[in-house]
């Protein structure tokens, strides 16, 4: 991986206003919030929120807008170039992760009776995991489209899935035939809730090795397979 | 410096969309040798910006070889000592010119102590050092193509290749970039040069190369290593043709007679000859190949 490439996708997201103003909304959130909800429950989606908008840019945007011309000719392989922007981002949320964690803690030292620092360390840990997949997917996906069709097929496949498992639902419970298919039919649901929890984990609130394990083997194959397509991807000059 | 230069052999490329097959190169052959400076002209579609893009490992050819210094053009060790400039420069448009360039040096592998220095040498090189704190989406296409002239270069690579960096250009840019494509070719770096700007081509070109439908229809020598073309412009009646072509050993073509020599002395003494034999001069200069009847005639 390039150091050079690390510090400079870093620099360039923490020097970023939108992300800065996101960040103090972020660490008036967790303050504010400490004192009303349970241990790291509210700031995690916002974090994978702030993953899902940062990840996005990783590396889809940069075959658009004719960026990555300069770099392909520098002496840096597609990877290493690849790994390295991804990991500069995931520095980047982590950075925002931490100052939630932070302020909640300050909030809960100051107006609770006890600082919970295990569930917020579990919390903080899951949520670092959980960003490191959706980045990495999104560089999965940012690899084998363009601009910002990754976030774009990253939503649809989220909401495809939920409307798939509800649909199921609904037709299970109708007298239909279909309905009464799906009735006897439980692998269905397996195969849903599979794909679910591979891509989409929900972010536990206690620490789990079995999820940690998931989530982070997950990432290193959307990893792997992103620097695959991204290797093999040939890139035209000039604006798309 | 380079050993080999820049070698292409039967390359071939074409591109798909839905069912119909382009071939855009159709067997490429060309060869760019360290200190030789290379143009690549030919009409919009010909197939420049796909062989540069195979060049530098943009894309993919479907066959033919591509080596530079001997070596794979996606080794490491060549990309080291790559240099290029696209014909428009794309990048964060955020960062200020200072941090773009200090980036780009990095990238490029430039020594940790060195780069600051370097940045600055090449800004004051480019008449950029007022401009180093703007941010690039404040910088002129001029500016911007002069930054990417300063990226390309910093590291002093063996093999430049540029992608019409005159674009956009006023005069003395223009003439900068002139005076540091020469340079390179100083250097002893091997220069590819796309260009639409036919004089500027002539200019600074020790060869062109004519692209037509994805071939190479014409290449011509402007600049030979072991003689020179002179056109010599003589003054209307004011000479004897038996005279002229006693002297210089050619026949005169109307009023110019074409002489080849050896050194600048012998164009010297040429020109004095004329004068003792009472001929009148008007013109001396270099002859090169006349490229814009090259492009009309193989367009």
């Amino acid at each position: 991986m390039s150091g050079v490439v690390i510090a400079e996708t870093f620099r360039r997201h923490v020097t970023n206003i939108g992300f800065i103003a996101y960040l103090a909304l972020l660490a008036i959130l967790s303050l504010g919030v400490s004192v009303f909800n349970r241990p790291a429950s509210v700031w995690p989606t916002l974090v994978t929120l702030l993953a899902l908008i940062t990840g996005s840019g990783a590396i889809g945007p940069e075959f658009s807008s004719g960026t990555l011309q300069l770099i392909l000719v520098k002496p840096l392989t597609r990877a290493s170039y690849l790994l390295s922007r991804v990991t500069g981002i995931v520095l980047a949320v982590w950075l925002a992760a931490a100052v939630c964690a932070v302020f909640e803690l300050t909030g809960r030292a100051l107006w609770s009776e006890g600082v919970p620092f295990l569930p917020i360390g579990a919390g903080l840990l899951n949520i670092m995991a959980d960003t490191i997949l959706a980045i990495s997917l999104l560089a999965l996906l940012g690899s084998i489209t363009r601009a910002y069709f990754n976030v774009a097929i990253y939503v649809g496949v989220m909401a495809t899935l939920w409307v798939t498992e509800v649909a199921v639902g609904f037709i299970r419970q109708s007298s239909s035939a279909l309905g009464r298919l799906l009735a006897n039919r439980k692998s269905v649901d397996l195969v849903l809730s599979a794909i679910d929890r591979n891509l989409f984990p929900e972010v536990l609130p206690a620490f789990d090795p079995k999820w940690l394990v998931l989530v982070l083997s997950n990432a290193a194959v959307a990893l792997l397979l992103a620097c695959l397509a991204f290797r093999g991807r040939e890139v035209p000059y000039g604006a798309d | 410096m380079s050993e080999s230069g820049v070698s292409v052999r039967a390359l071939r490329k074409s591109f798909r969309s839905f069912r119909r097959r382009q071939e855009v190169l159709q067997g490429i052959d060309l060869d760019v040798a360290p200190g030789e400076v290379v143009g690549l002209i030919g009409p919009n579609g010909a197939g420049k910006t796909t062989l540069m893009s195979c060049l530098l490992g943009f894309l993919h050819p479907d066959s033919g070889d591509i080596t530079i210094d001997g070596r794979a053009n996606d080794d490491l060790g060549v990309r080291r000592r790559t240099g290029f400039v696209p014909e428009r420069m794309n990048f964060d448009r955020g960062a200020t010119g200072w941090n773009f360039l200090r980036y780009m040096a990095r990238l490029a592998g430039v020594p940790g102590g060195e780069v600051d220095a370097r940045c600055r040498a090449m800004l004051e090189r480019l008449g950029l050092t007022p401009a180093a704190d703007k941010r690039l989406s404040q910088y002129s296409r001029g500016m911007l193509q002069r930054i990417g002239m300063c990226q390309a270069l910093i590291h002093e690579p063996a093999f430049v290749f540029l992608d019409e960096p005159t674009s956009g250009l006023d005069p003395n840019g223009v003439l900068l970039v002139r005076d540091l494509i020469t340079e390179q070719k100083q250097r002893g770096a091997a220069v590819l040069l796309n260009s639409h700007q036919l004089a500027e081509v002539e200019k600074v070109c020790d060869r062109v190369v004519f692209l037509h439908r994805g071939v190479i229809q014409h290449a011509e020598t402007l600049r030979h290593t072991d003689r020179i073309i002179v056109a010599v412009t003589l003054l209307p009646g004011s000479f004897d043709v038996a005279t002229v072509e006693r002297i210089t050993g050619v026949a005169a073509q109307e009023n110019v007679v074409i002489v080849t020599v050896e050194t600048q002395e012998a164009i010297a003494a040429l020109v004095r000859d004329l004068v003792a034999g009472n001929v009148g001069i008007v013109d001396v200069r270099r002859h090169t190949a006349d490229l814009e009847s090259i492009f009309r005639g193989a367009a």
